[in-house]
C-alpha cells in the first residue's frame, strides 16, 4: 500500500511539470519591475498600456527593492525596469559591463535634485496670512542670513536642514554640501530616517504654512502639488561633485548635483527578443512639468498608477505619438 | 480583483481616515507641536545632563547601582564594562541619546502605566474597555501610526517618544493588574477592620505586595523600548538605531551588526539591574 502515495505524488509531480512546460510554451507575459515610488509606479504602467494594447503583448509586475530588482532583469526574471537611475548603484553597473542588462533612452529630461523651499518663505502668501520671512532668499549663499527662519527645536539657535535618510548616496553629498557652502554652524544637519518621514514632515510644514528647508528631486509628486523654490547653487563642476560624494573630504567645494539621467532598464534576452519595443524605449520622454503635474493629481486623489496612466495618455497624446509607429498608436488610443 | 467577495458588501473607510489625518494637521498642528516642544526640552535637558557626567563618572554609577541591586560584584563589575565597550566602539554619544529617550518614555510609561493597571483591577468595567485597547497597541504595525503622529508632532525625538510609549506601556499596566489582582483579599480586609482608609491599603499593603509583577512589568516595558529604537531612527531620533538603518540601507552589516550588539549591550544593562530590584525579600 505504500506505493499508492508515491505514485500518487509523481503522477502530481508530472503533472505540474507538464503544465508548466504548457505554460511557458504559450505566450509568457513581458514582466516589468514593480516601482514602489510615485514616477516610477506611473510610467510603468504607461508603458505597460502602449505594450499591451499597442503591440498586444501580455505584461505582468513582479514586486521588489530596487537592488532586488536590479539583480533580476540581470537573470532575465524581469525583462524590465521602467525608471531605472542607471549608473547609481553598484548592481547594476556590474550587470552593464556585463551586458546583462540596457539602459534605454532617456526618459525625463531635467530631473534634478537639490535643496528647495515652499514659494511662501520667500514671496508670503496673503491668502494664508503668511509673510515672506526669507525675502532675499535666493541661493545657498543667503541660508547664512536666515538660520533662524528654519529653527530646529532640537538645536536651539540653529537652523533645520531635512537631509535626505542616513544611507542614501545624497546624504553624504548633502552633508559635504552643508561644508562647502559654510553652513555646518548655523544649521542642524537632520538626517530624516525614511523618504516616508521625509515626505510627511514637508507636508505637514506646508499645511500650517510653516518655513522648511530640505533636500528633494523631481519628477515627484511633490514638486507637481507645491509652489516650491529651487535654491540655486554654483554651476555643476566634475572636480568639485567628487570632493561632494566623498565623506572623508574635510574640505569639499559647492557644485550643482550630478545631472540624473533617467532610462528604461530591459534584459539582454527582451532587447534581443524585442527590437520593435526598444525601438518605441528609446524615444520615450516624459515632459518633467506634465509628469509633475500628473503625479501631483495621482497622489492628490489618491488614482491607481493604472488609471493614472490611462488619463496621462488620453490627455496627452501628442507627448507619446511621437514613439510610435501610427498604426500602433492607433491601436493604443483605440483602447483608452 | 475581489477574489470572489461580493463587492456590494465591500467598503473602504481610507479616504475617511486620510479627511480626519488632515483636519487635524489643519487644526491642532500648532497646538501639539508647541506641546512637543516641551516635551524635547524635558529630553534635551536629560540628553545633556548625560553628556556632562564624564564617561568614567557614568560607569561607576552603573557600578554602584549595579552593587545597591544585586549585591554581587560580579554583575557591578560585568555591567560597566558592557557599557565601555559600546564606548570603545565610537559610539557613546548615540549611546547617550538613546539611553535619554528610553528613560524618558519608560518614566512616562511609569507614570500613565502603573495607575492605568490600579485601574483595571479596581474596576471591571475599565478592564473590559481597556484590555482590548492593549492587545491593538501591541499589535497595529508601528509605521501605521507613525507617518501621523509625525505629521502632528514634527520629525525627530517626540514622536519617537510616543510611538515608543504606544508600544512599550501594555505589558507594565498588564502586569500591575496581575499583581494587584493576585493579592490575597483577606490581608486588605484585615487592614480595613484595622481602620486604614483606601490610600493607606493602595500604599502601604497592595502596591509593596504587588511591586514584584510591577517591576517585572518595567522590565518588559524597557526592553520593548529598546526594541522599538530601530524605528524610532525610521522617523528621525538619533541614537544607536540611526547606525542599525543606515548599515541595513547600505548593505554595511558589520556597521549594522556593531550598532545592534551595542543595543543588545545596553539592553542587557538595564534588565539585569531592574530584575535585581524586583526580585522579592531582596
Amino acid at each position: 500500500m505504500k506505493k499508492v502515495p508515491t505514485l500518487l505524488a509523481s503522477l502530481l509531480l508530472a503533472f505540474g511539470l507538464a503544465s508548466t512546460d504548457s505554460a511557458a510554451a504559450a505566450e509568457q507575459p513581458i514582466h516589468f519591475g514593480a516601482i514602489g515610488w510615485e514616477s516610477g509606479a506611473l510610467t510603468t504602467e504607461i508603458l505597460r498600456l502602449i505594450v499591451e494594447r499597442g503591440y498586444g503583448y501580455p505584461t505582468d509586475t513582479l514586486p521588489g527593492s530596487t537592488v532586488s530588482m536590479e539583480v533580476a532583469l540581470a537573470r532575465n526574471d524581469l525583462q524590465v525596469i521602467a525608471e531605472e537611475w542607471a549608473g547609481r548603484s553598484p548592481a547594476w553597473v556590474k550587470a552593464e559591463q556585463a551586458g546583462q542588462v540596457f539602459a534605454l533612452g532617456d526618459t525625463v529630461k531635467n530631473a534634478e535634485e537639490g535643496w528647495w523651499v515652499p514659494a511662501y518663505v520667500i514671496k508670503g502668501d496673503p491668502a494664508r496670512h503668511l509673510e515672506p520671512l526669507a525675502p532675499d532668499l535666493r541661493s545657498v549663499d543667503d541660508l547664512k542670513r536666515y538660520p533662524q527662519v528654519f529653527d530646529d527645536p532640537e538645536a536651539p539657535g540653529k537652523g533645520r536642514f531635512l537631509n535626505s535618510p542616513s544611507g542614501w548616496t545624497s546624504e553624504t553629498v548633502n552633508s559635504q554640501k552643508l561644508k562647502a557652502y559654510g553652513l555646518n554652524d548655523l544649521y542642524n544637519n537632520f538626517r530624516s530616517g525614511t523618504g516616508a518621514a521625509l515626505d510627511a514632515e514637508i507636508a505637514a510644514k506646508i499645511k500650517l504654512g510653516k518655513p522648511v528647508l530640505f533636500y528633494y528631486w523631481s519628477p515627484t509628486p511633490l514638486m507637481g502639488r507645491y509652489d516650491l523654490v529651487r535654491l540655486e547653487e554654483p554651476p555643476f563642476d566634475a572636480a568639485a561633485w567628487a570632493t561632494l560624494t566623498d565623506p572623508a573630504n574635510p574640505a569639499p567645494k559647492g557644485s550643482r548635483s550630478l545631472p540624473a539621467k533617467l532610462s528604461i532598464g530591459v534584459s539582454k534576452a527582451f532587447r534581443d527578443a524585442h527590437p520593435e519595443l526598444v525601438a518605441v524605449f528609446e524615444k520615450v520622454d516624459l515632459p518633467i512639468d506634465t509628469l509633475n503635474k500628473a503625479l501631483a493629481r495621482m497622489s492628490e486623489t489618491r488614482q491607481k498608477p493604472r488609471d493614472a496612466a490611462t488619463a496621462f495618455l488620453r490627455d496627452n497624446p501628442a507627448v507619446w505619438k511621437a514613439w510610435l509607429p501610427a498604426d500602433n498608436a492607433a491601436k493604443v488610443e483605440a483602447g483608452l | 480583483m475581489s477574489g470572489g467577495f461580493p463587492e456590494a458588501l465591500q467598503f473602504s473607510f481610507a479616504a475617511w481616515v486620510n479627511r480626519l489625518v488632515d483636519w487635524l494637521v489643519l487644526h491642532y498642528g500648532d497646538h501639539l507641536r508647541t506641546v512637543s516642544d516641551q516635551l524635547l526640552q524635558l529630553l534635551l535637558g536629560l540628553e545633556n545632563l548625560l553628556r556632562l557626567l564624564p564617561w568614567w563618572l557614568l560607569l561607576v554609577l552603573v557600578g554602584l547601582l549595579a552593587w545597591h541591586a544585586s549585591r554581587s560584584l560580579a554583575r557591578a563589575l560585568m555591567l560597566p564594562l558592557l557599557l565601555a565597550l559600546i564606548g570603545m566602539l565610537g559610539l557613546w554619544d548615540k549611546l547617550l541619546q538613546t539611553l535619554a529617550l528610553v528613560l524618558v518614555s519608560t518614566g512616562l510609561c511609569v507614570l500613565i502605566g502603573v495607575p492605568l493597571g490600579i485601574l483595571l483591577a479596581t474596576h471591571p468595567l475599565a478592564r473590559r474597555l481597556i484590555l482590548p485597547v492593549l492587545d491593538v497597541m501591541q499589535t497595529l504595525p508601528a509605521f501605521v501610526y507613525l507617518i501621523p503622529v509625525l505629521m502632528l508632532f514634527g520629525l525627530g525625538k517626540v514622536p519617537a517618544v510616543f510611538a515608543t510609549l504606544i508600544y512599550a506601556l501594555p505589558p507594565l499596566v498588564r502586569l500591575t493588574e496581575l499583581g494587584l489582582a493576585q493579592i490575597d483579599p483577606s490581608l486588605l480586609q484585615a487592614a480595613h477592620g484595622l481602620g486604614a482608609s483606601r490610600w493607606q491599603r493602595l500604599r502601604r499593603i497592595a502596591l509593596p505586595l504587588a511591586l514584584p509583577s510591577i517591576m517585572a512589568g518595567l522590565n518588559q516595558s524597557v526592553m520593548m523600548a529598546l526594541s522599538m529604537v530601530v524605528v524610532a531612527s525610521m522617523i528621525g531620533a538619533r541614537g544607536l538605531g540611526e547606525d542599525v538603518l543606515a548599515g541595513i540601507q547600505t548593505l554595511n552589516v558589520g556597521q549594522g551588526v556593531e550598532a545592534g550588539l551595542a543595543i543588545v549591550a545596553l539592553a542587557m544593562v538595564i534588565d539585569r539591574i531592574s530584575q535585581a530590584y524586583g526580585r522579592p525579600g531582596r
